[in-house]
Order: C-alpha cells, then structure tokens, then sequence
C-alpha cells in the first residue's frame, strides 16, 4: 500500500485534476466504512472510559457531576479498607481488600492454569480423539460464568457437593465445610473453581502452538537418544515459550476482570464480610448499590485498567 | 501476521487429522521399527509391547481427566433431573433413581422472573447485538487493512487498550447516557452497548484476518473498473466468511454470556435476560439446587451446541484472535 502511496504522489504534479478525485473518492470511501463503526466504539466504549477518568477528579451526588476535588477520590478510594485492608493484611486475614484478593488470584490462579493447560496439550496433543478429549476440557470456558459460579456453590456444598463428598471419602471430615462462605478458606476455593474453567483456554492456545512443531524434529532427537524431558526442554519449549506470554497475559486480564463468579457464589458483597470481593464486585457495588459513590467507582475501575494496560500494550509490541 | 497464519493452518491440519476415520495411516509412534520376523524371542515380545504398554497408561491418564474435568457439569445435569430430597442426599447416589422435569418446569416458569421469558429475551438481544457488530466490523476493519489514513495507529493501539479494559469501566458513563437518551432499561440500550463494546476486538481480528488476503485481486477488480464499495461487497466479504463466522460465534458467546451488563443496564423484571436470572433462584432458607441446575442447563444449552457445531470456527477464532 505504502508504494501505491508513493505511486499516487508521484503524479500529483503531472495530473492535479485527476489524482485529487481519486484521493478525495478514496477519503470518502473510507469514511464510509469508518464511520459507523468508530462512532458506536466511540460513543459506547471510548466516551465512558473518557468520563470516568475525568469523574475520577470530581464529586458527585448519586449519578451528577460536582464540583472539582483533585485526587480526593483517589486517596479515599486506595485508604478503604475494603480495596485494601493493611491491618488485616499483616495478620493474613480476610478480608484482605479487594486489590489484594485481585492480585491473590494473579499470584495463584495464572501460574495454575498455564501449568496445567501446558500439561494437558502434552498430555493430548498425540492421542487419538484429542479434539474431543480437548473440547471437554474447554468446554466449561464456553459456559456462561454466572453458571460456573453456582456450579462451584453447589459442587462445594456441605451435603450435595461432591468435593465434600470426596473428603468423606477420603475420611478428612474435619474439612467438610459450605467452602464457599468460610471466609478464610472460600478465595481459594473459588480460584481451584477459576483454574478449572481457564485451564481448557490456555491448553487450547499451547495446543495450537504444539501443532504448528514439525513432528521430524522430535522424530529425529529421539533417533539420537534424546529422552522425553531433553525433548521437551531441547525443542518443545523454545518454541511453545512465545505462546507462554499470551497465556499469561489472557491469564491476568481474565482474573482482573472476575466479577460473575464471584457474584454467583457471594452476591454483590463478595462473600460474608467480603471475604473474596473483587476489583469488578466493588465498582459494582460503589456504583449501583446504596451509598452511591461514583467517584470511588471510577477510580477502581481505573486501577484495574492500569494493571492489565500494560500487559494489552505489551502484546501489541510483540506484533 | 505469518505466526497467525502458521496458527490457522496448523489448527486446520490438526483438526482434519483428528476428523479423519480410523482408515488414517498409522502415527509415527505406532510403527514398528524393523518388520515382522516370525520367530521373535520372548524377550524380544516384551521389549515391543511396552512402548504400546505406556501409551495404553497415557490414554487411559487423558481419559480419566478428561472425564474427571466435567464431572461438575455432571452433577449440574443429574440434579437438573431429580428432585431436590434425592440431590441432597447427593447426586451421584444412582440407586433409587426418580426422573423428574418438575425442575426444568418450575425453572422455566419461575415467579420472580420467567426463564422462559428471559431466554426470549437474551435472544432479542444477542442476535442483533452480532449481527451488527459483523457488518460494521468488517467495515471498520477494510480501510484498518488496506488504506492510510490519519490516527490509524493510534486508534490501533485505542482499539487495543479498550480490549484489555474491563467492562466496569464503561458502566458508569454509559448508565448516565442511556439515562440521558432514554434507553435505558430497554433492549435497544443494551443492544447499543454490546456492539460499542465488541467492536474493538472484531475491528482487530478482522483487520489482521484481511492482511492475509492477497491484494492483487483487489487490485485486478480495479482495473476492471470496479468501485471501492464493489470490491467490498463482492470480493472482501465473500473472501472473510470464515472469519465472519468466528467472529459470530465469538461474540454470540460473549453477549449470551454476559452477566454485568445486564445486571447493571436491565431493571425491569420482565426485561431480565437469563444469566441473571439464575442467580436469583438459590431461594431464601433452602437453595432450590434441581431449579439453579434445570435453569443453569437451559441457558448454557444454547452457547455450548454453539461450540459443538461450529467448534473448529469457534477454537481458531479465539486463538487467532489472541495469539495474532
């Protein structure tokens, strides 16, 4: 395109008329496939993200827009204990606030899930019948996640769930519990719940990565005596590692935005006491639940924007 | 843009591998190193089999996670059918079983909000929400693909920065302006909503689907005499129809799916879409497990046959769209 650019303005000086009708026609047409697009994507999308990072800098009484207060919402937002809760974090308790729970979820579930979604692409990627072996795994990532949560509430149930079935089983009764609503313990129930549903993502990118290997290369360290972690360090890895960023990063963009299961499983308060809330469940909350606060709203959803934008900006550079 | 496209054809390849009849050539594991001698030694026998032996152990590891991976969903749809005493008393009990459509019945007709009613509604929805955000999408992404124009990077990296924001972030400023022009609580609102917010991604995934359609025939049609918008219609869309379809699937999950925007922008109980009305059936004392699971499965019914048709449409478009 850039020559056919550099064709265009090589003429300009030959045929004015000509060329500026062809370039006008050309900017007209563009506009016309732009428009209607960008406009929604700028009303819907880009306007809202605009309005909450200048509401951010201002009061607001209910959904009206006040007068400017500077960075008051900030301290007011990043000081609540239930964003981040320091005294209860010093004793490991939760609460622990809602950034806290976040990054407990980055910290745990994105390792997990990358784990064991390369593991099961190994595991998959030569077997007969891997495409269903594979959708079976990934099918939960196709549910909706309101679903997912009260899958997890009813799996984790006392009487009908079968984990504490299992532990019966087992004959660990003293772990049978409603894990869901035992404060110190639920977050990571839910994040076992995250990991099973996200783990068929990752395998499915690992798995295309692993596909794309020439099947002769592997023959051929095998011929010369290679075993199954030589291979797999030796060949599969160098060229799965690309792929390891992009799960990592969908990883944290996909636990940055948790909101429906945590809602399933704790309603809008995240849990008793807000035990597991989140990023997404306390924005909800400072919105559209009494007391409105909408400054503190915007500010928290912008604090889960700055986390994942580099990362979104980081994918972008790899291209 | 080649790594995309070396992704693509390595998930065709695989997939019509996997697709194929048992009548395949045998994998490279599978054949034996030198031929058949009649008179093998037991020794040599045993030597032979335990390669087979491993790969019965591997197969049997793969099928029991699989298998252990829905268990979950399992329990979801054996409690959809059974009463609630018998769920109680846990799902997995077979002995004294009684199959029942009571849950599915009182799901569908349920008094605060209809399920009924409320898949009705996510349907109203979903459709136009995707089609819409196909056409405008693919428009968008044309001239993304194709032509200069001023601020093509940074509207890129705009469009990429808002797919990495979570959908909070617009709720607050969109609340307000639906309020402002009187959609809110109305099917229209939402609707305008979801293709504000799917357009980023589809305007990205098209864009670098189309940079893998070779511009001579672009160009020879030109030559012919045809417009911009001919070429369009007759070469661009027809060329992108499997690319249209992922993205159609994609975005189908997604609005199907969605749960927040719903919860924030639908207040009247007989506009609820279906995922959130599941959450309100978990009931005061006792929560009503056969009515959640009975409802649960009517609403992840309809993505996941989505997924089994069109799965191969459904996988490449969600690694091309993240991996790209």
């Amino acid at each position: 395109m850039s020559l056919q650019d550099h064709i265009e303005s090589l003429t300009v000086d030959r045929d004015e008329g000509v060329v500026s009708s062809v370039d006008r026609n050309k900017a007209i047409a563009i506009a016309v496939f732009l428009v209607p697009g960008l406009t929604l994507f700028g009303i819907f999308s880009v306007g809202p993200i605009v309005y909450s990072v200048i509401g951010s800098f201002f009061a607001w009484e209910t959904f009206t827009m006040e007068e400017f207060v500077g960075l008051d919402n900030w301290i007011r937002s990043l000081t609540d204990p239930l964003i981040i809760h320091w005294s209860n974090m010093r004793e490991l308790r939760y609460p622990m606030g809602a950034l806290t729970h976040n990054l407990l979820w980055v910290v745990v579930h994105v390792p997990a899930s990358t784990f064991l979604g390369l593991g099961l692409a190994l595991l998959f990627a030569d077997l007969r019948g891997r495409r269903i072996l594979r959708s079976m795994v990934f099918a939960g990532f196709t549910v909706p996640p309101i679903v997912i949560g009260l899958v997890l509430l009813f799996v984790y149930d006392p009487q009908a769930g079968i984990f504490n079935e299992l532990l019966r089983v087992l004959g660990q009764d003293q772990w049978v519990r409603n894990w869901t609503q035992s404060p110190q313990v639920a977050i990571y129930a839910l994040i076992a719940g995250g990991i099973w549903v996200h783990t068929g993502f990752s395998m499915l990118l690992y798995s295309s990565a692993l596909s794309a290997i020439d099947p002769s290369l592997i023959e051929s360290a095998k011929v010369d005596g290679a075993n199954a972690w030589q291979r797999f360090w030796d060949i599969i890895w160098p060229l799965v590692k690309p792929v390891t960023a992009v799960v990592v990063i969908m990883g944290i963009i996909w636990v940055m935005r948790m909101f429906d299961i945590v809602y399933a499983a704790g309603g809008a308060a995240g849990g008793p006491n807000h035990a597991y809330s989140v990023l997404g469940i306390e924005v909800y909350r400072a919105a559209f639940r009494p007391e409105i606060d909408y400054g503190m709203a915007m500010v928290v959803a912008l604090i889960q924007l700055f986390i994942v934008a580099p990362l979104a900006l980081y994918i972008a550079r790899m291209n | 843009m080649t790594e995309d496209e070396t992704h693509e054809s390595a998930t065709a390849r695989d997939s019509s591998a996997g697709a194929r009849p048992d009548g395949g050539y045998l994998s490279v594991e599978d054949v034996p190193e030198r031929a058949p001698t009649v008179n093998r030694s037991w020794r040599a026998r045993i030597a032979e089999n335990i390669p087979s032996k491993r790969r019965a152990l591997k197969y049997a590891v793969a099928i029991t996670v699989a298998v252990l991976w829905i268990v979950p969903f399992l329990g979801l749809f054996m409690a959809s059918l059974r009463p609630l005493s018998e769920i109680i008393g846990g799902w997995w009990h077979l002995e004294g079983m009684t199959i029942t459509f009571e849950n599915y019945y009182r799901a569908w007709n349920y008094s605060t909000a209809p399920l009924g009613r409320a898949l009705l509604n996510t349907f109203i929805v979903t459709i136009p929400a995707v089609l819409v955000v196909m056409l405008l999408g693919v428009m968008a992404a044309y001239p993304f693909a194709r032509f200069e124009f001023p601020l093509k990077t940074a509207l890129f990296f705009l469009i990429l920065l808002i797919m990495a924001a979570p959908p909070e972030l617009v709720a607050m400023g969109n609340y307000n302006a639906l309020h402002e022009i009187g959609l809110f609580d109305t099917y229209m609102g939402l609707i305008l909503i979801h293709i504000g917010w799917g357009l980023g991604w589809v305007v990205l995934f098209l864009r670098n689907y189309l940079l893998g359609i070779p511009e001579e025939l672009e160009e020879a049609a030109r030559i012919d005499g045809a417009s911009r918008y001919q070429i369009f219609r007759t070469i661009i869309l027809p060329l992108s129809t499997p690319a249209l379809v992922s993205v159609a699937v994609i975005q189908f999950t997604w609005v199907w799916n969605a749960f927040f925007f719903p919860l924030v922008f639908m207040r009247s109980p007989e506009l609820y879409l279906a995922p959130q009305v599941l959450p309100l059936m978990r009931g005061r004392v006792q929560v009503e497990w056969g009515v959640i699971a009975a409802g649960s499965i009517m609403t992840m019914a309809v993505p996941v046959i989505l997924f089994v048709l069109l799965e191969r449409y459904y996988k490449r478009g969600m690694v091309a769209a993240v991996a790209d």
